[in-house]
């Protein structure tokens, strides 16, 4: 095990999203969808940076798991929660924000479970960390790090709300 | 590890039932999305094999399935071989050929759903045997009742009506008091057998005892076979929600529940209906979060 | 047949077994006692540590031929019975066709001649058990029916039950009850009370019995008929039986079955089928005040109300599932572990309770381990044990909570007349 990302890396990759993000604002109006665990906490962070920048910013949580391809696999199904998303996705902009990109089975099933919201304008997609090893045609618009990683090493982010503390480890 | 079926409450202890009830919470939010549905069940079959006629329990199940987009197959029991005497057990063997992965089943005979489950590695879910249980009426009824007590610690619940017959009762009865609530039964002494509950046959005595919840039952008649009580309408007077009664009970703000379908002018007077407190719908719309939660939670065995 | 059974324990009615060696010679009981020389040319089985007893007597038997050959036949139902150390039956008339004519009487007893032990039976009250018609009591008398019954159910009609008990009076032949009120009996699957609450199942009170147990024995001491009261399940129904013998005279006994004595309605759990009987079984106490009115002679005899069915029916839900376990193959081996090694009652009320009493009752000669007497016996082992597996057990049918169970105790040697019917 290896520590990747320590904590002012973290806020450095953070603010290197919010920053990418911010050049790219239109009108002033960001619409904010972090993906459940930990993406919706990185949303938070970017979402507080660019409003400190005077951003508009509309924010929602986004939980996928009953859109996921792999209960199949699962001994048990996982634990739901609630998606929050209070602004209306028709006609949006919606940025949707995770910390890691691997496969990109996730962000599929996040771009399903937006549209069943309704019809955004346009959907980007920022992460923290990119670690490679895509297994469908998704590419993020916004990337804090990029990260070296082999096929099954396994990226461990942890967030100070979430988890505690800021680290991203390499096992 | 996951449940492979859901037969009945007995066998749920609180650390089960509250994760279900929370996994319903986001299944109720869906329903305010334009799109409704999600692909959770997707290529997955509910076979929904109901013994007993049902229009309300049976269209839950299938919006609930329908939500999740599983293919929903309604076993047309009346039509079927099984008037022609095929046993249950026949029946369940050549519906295994469908490769169901949920069968939903509601049947006359309690134990019928458990004893179907022993032969079929699909998930049974029991959508009501005999007099036995209701688990997922239950499930809904403890969910309406957390959403307008939150605290559901000693908070007091009283079932009224026909006890005995009542496969809610039971079920509703259990569920509540594993979650902490005070449980209270009330009903003509024909229709109110000893059980662990406490029994009142007179309403103003039930009444004084200080319920949060009057949890009215309908009157079955079609499971009687010799009368219990004399007629529709005394049985009204003295033990349903009359007009009277319900100012009352509107006076001290007590909230109203119901199974359905409801029977007017037996155990309740129209204007339950539209007493501000009374819960019927709120029921209706919460069966099918709980049921999507139920058929999300279970794992079918694979063959 | 020259067999020396050595060392073993001799049990009978009366009294605690008391060592002695048995030396049987063609069929024959030739001596009882501490021999000082073996006897020449006999096989020894060496008998140490065992208990050597009068076979058994079962009076309430289903064997379901003719009619039902899927559940049992005659043929199965007395290996069963050897099997389990009972070496003679009596069986119930609710067959199909029911037992109620010269004709039917005359084919179960020639199916019950090819069997290994004597097969006895019953015959019906009224035709077809029906309860509307006498069935031709003199005929059945004749054809060699021991005993009047329509069990199954009960004669509904009391004016009619009254009128073959003053018609039969003639006939020396006795009736037997099974006491239920049909309507208080409703769906009759298990007792009404907690459990049929838990399990969403109408439920047979006790009362329906015990109401019946009374018009009956009412009508009986009314015609002075002998009346034995079969299978009873509640503590108030033996206590009525009971009141009746010794406050009124009445002459009437009771019976009482190995799993009215064990099972309680709570046993029943998860819809478990194979404790599904008719009468039902009731509470634990009802369990220990039956087990104490065995002690206390209210209880004539024990019978096992066997009742094979088949895998498949008794697979269905609780309701549908047919009333009825079977009892041959485990009654002696279960009230030996149940009762017997806890030390509850003896030797000597198993023989006088199933082998001695049951025999005196159907006016058969008493099987007895005393010399002269023809071989009628079972050495049990109360070191050894059983396990109630399907391929053990020689009823067609397993529908007992005994399956796949193992009890302490194993009935090793069944010897009658001039034959060896079971060694293990």
């Amino acid at each position: 095990m290896s520590l990747a990302l320590d904590e002012s890396e973290i806020t450095e990759a953070v603010t290197s999203l919010a920053d990418q993000i911010f050049k790219k604002t239109h009108e002033g109006q960001v619409d904010l969808v972090g993906i459940r665990s930990r993406g919706d906490e990185v949303a938070e962070r970017v979402r507080d940076l660019l409003s400190e920048k005077g951003v508009s910013v509309n924010f929602g949580v986004l939980d996928i798991s009953l859109y996921r391809d792999d209960y199949e696999h699962l001994v048990q199904n996982p634990k739901l929660k609630s998606s929050a998303i209070d602004f209306p996705i028709d006609d949006a902009r919606v940025i949707l924000v995770d910390d890691v990109i691997f496969t990109g089975r996730t962000v599929r099933s996040a771009l399903d479970a937006i549209f069943d919201y309704g019809r955004p304008t346009s959907v980007e997609l920022a992460v923290l960390i990119d670690r490679g090893h895509r297994e469908l045609p998704v590419q993020p618009t916004y990337v804090g790090k990029f990260l070296e990683t082999k096929r099954l090493d396994q990226v461990v982010v942890r967030l100070k709300n979430t988890d505690g503390e800021d680290a991203v480890e390499l096992t | 590890m996951a449940r492979k079926d859901f037969l009945d409450i007995e066998s749920l202890d609180s650390e089960e039932i509250i994760p279900l009830l929370d996994q319903a919470v986001p299944f109720k939010d869906l329903f305010t999305r334009s799109v409704k549905k999600v692909p959770a069940l997707k290529g997955k079959t509910v076979l929904m094999l109901f013994y007993e006629p049902s229009t309300r329990t049976l269209s839950s199940f299938e919006v609930a399935a329908k939500r999740l987009s599983a293919d929903v197959i309604i076993f047309d029991v009346p039509h079927s071989s099984v008037t022609k005497g095929e046993s249950v057990r026949d029946t369940i063997d050549t519906l295994q050929a469908m490769r169901a992965d949920y069968i939903v089943v509601r049947h006359r005979l309690s134990g019928q759903p458990a004893a179907i489950a022993r032969q079929t590695g699909a998930s049974v879910i029991n959508a009501g045997d005999g007099a036995h249980a209701h688990p997922t009426q239950a499930l809904l009824d403890a969910f309406t009742f957390r959403e307008v007590f939150p605290e559901m610690e000693r908070k007091k619940v009283l079932i009224m009506g026909d006890i005995l017959h009542s496969r809610v009762a039971r079920s509703t009865s259990l569920i509540l008091k594993k979650l902490g609530v005070e449980v209270a039964f009330c009903g003509p002494g024909s229709l109110l057998p000893q059980t662990q509950f406490r029994r009142f046959t007179n309403y103003e005595e039930a009444m004084a005892w200080g319920p949060d919840v009057v949890y009215l039952l309908r009157v079955q008649k079609e499971r009687q076979d010799a009368p219990f009580f004399p007629s529709d309408r005394e049985y009204h007077q003295v033990y349903g929600l009359t007009d009277e009664r319900l100012a009352r009970i509107a006076g001290e703000g007590i909230y109203v529940m119901h199974p359905g379908p409801i029977n007017r002018g037996v155990e309740l007077c129209d204007a339950v209906l539209d007493y501000e407190r009374c819960l019927i719908s709120q029921q209706v719309e919460n069966g099918i979060a709980t049921r999507m939660a139920v058929l999300f939670g279970l794992k079918p065995t694979k063959s | 047949m020259n067999l020396f059974l050595k060392g073993g324990e001799v049990a009978s009615e009366e009294g605690a077994p008391e060592s002695a060696d048995v030396w049987i010679e063609d069929g024959i009981i030739k001596a009882v006692g501490h021999l000082a020389v073996e006897p020449e040319g006999a096989r020894v089985i060496d008998c140490t540590g065992k208990v050597i007893m009068p076979g058994m007597f079962d009076a309430h038997v289903h064997f379901r031929e003719p009619g039902q050959e899927a559940k049992e036949t005659i043929k199965d139902g007395t290996e069963a019975a050897i099997n389990g150390g009972i070496t003679g039956v009596v069986m119930m008339p609710n067959t199909s066709p029911a037992i109620d004519s010269p004709t039917v009487v005359n084919r179960v007893l020639e199916q019950g001649r090819k069997c290994r032990i004597p097969v006895y039976t019953s015959g019906c009250i009224t035709v077809g058990r029906e309860g509307h018609e006498m069935a031709p009591i003199a005929g059945l008398k004749e054809a060699g029916v021991l005993m009047l019954t329509d069990d199954g159910d009960a004669v509904p009609n009391a004016a009619l039950l009254r009128r073959a008990m003053e018609y039969a009076s003639d006939f020396e032949m006795f009736f037997a009850s099974h006491c239920e009120d049909p309507q208080l009996a409703g769906l009759r699957a298990l007792n009404e009370g907690e459990v049929s609450y838990r399990l969403g199942i109408q439920g047979t009170p006790a009362l329906a019995e015990e109401i019946c147990m009374d018009r009956d024995i009412r009508i009986a001491h009314a015609t002075s008929t002998y009346l034995h009261i079969q299978h009873v399940s509640s503590a108030l129904g033996m206590e009525t039986i009971r009141w009746w013998r010794d406050e009124r005279g009445a002459k009437v006994s009771g019976e009482v079955s190995p799993h009215h004595l064990m099972f309680a309605d709570e046993d029943i759990g998860d819809y478990d089928t194979h404790y599904k009987m008719n009468p039902p079984l009731r509470t634990r106490e009802d369990n220990a005040k039956l087990l104490q009115g065995l002690k206390d002679g209210v209880f004539r005899i024990i019978a096992t109300d066997h009742a094979p069915h088949t895998e498949f029916e008794k697979s269905q839900a609780f309701v549908d599932a047919p009333n009825g376990i079977t009892g041959l193959d485990t009654a002696v081996v279960s009230l030996f572990d149940r009762f017997i090694s806890q030390g509850e009652f003896g030797w000597d009320l198993l023989v006088k309770r199933y082998s001695a009493e049951p025999r005196r009752m159907m006016n058969l000669e008493v099987a007895e381990v005393v010399e002269g007497k023809t071989a009628d016996l079972i050495v049990f082992d109360p070191q050894g044990e059983t396990t109630f597996t399907k391929e053990f057990m020689k009823s067609k049918s397993s529908n007992t909570p005994f399956l796949n169970q193992t009890l302490k105790g194993s009935v090793d040697l069944v010897i009658l007349k001039d034959e060896l019917l079971l060694e293990r």
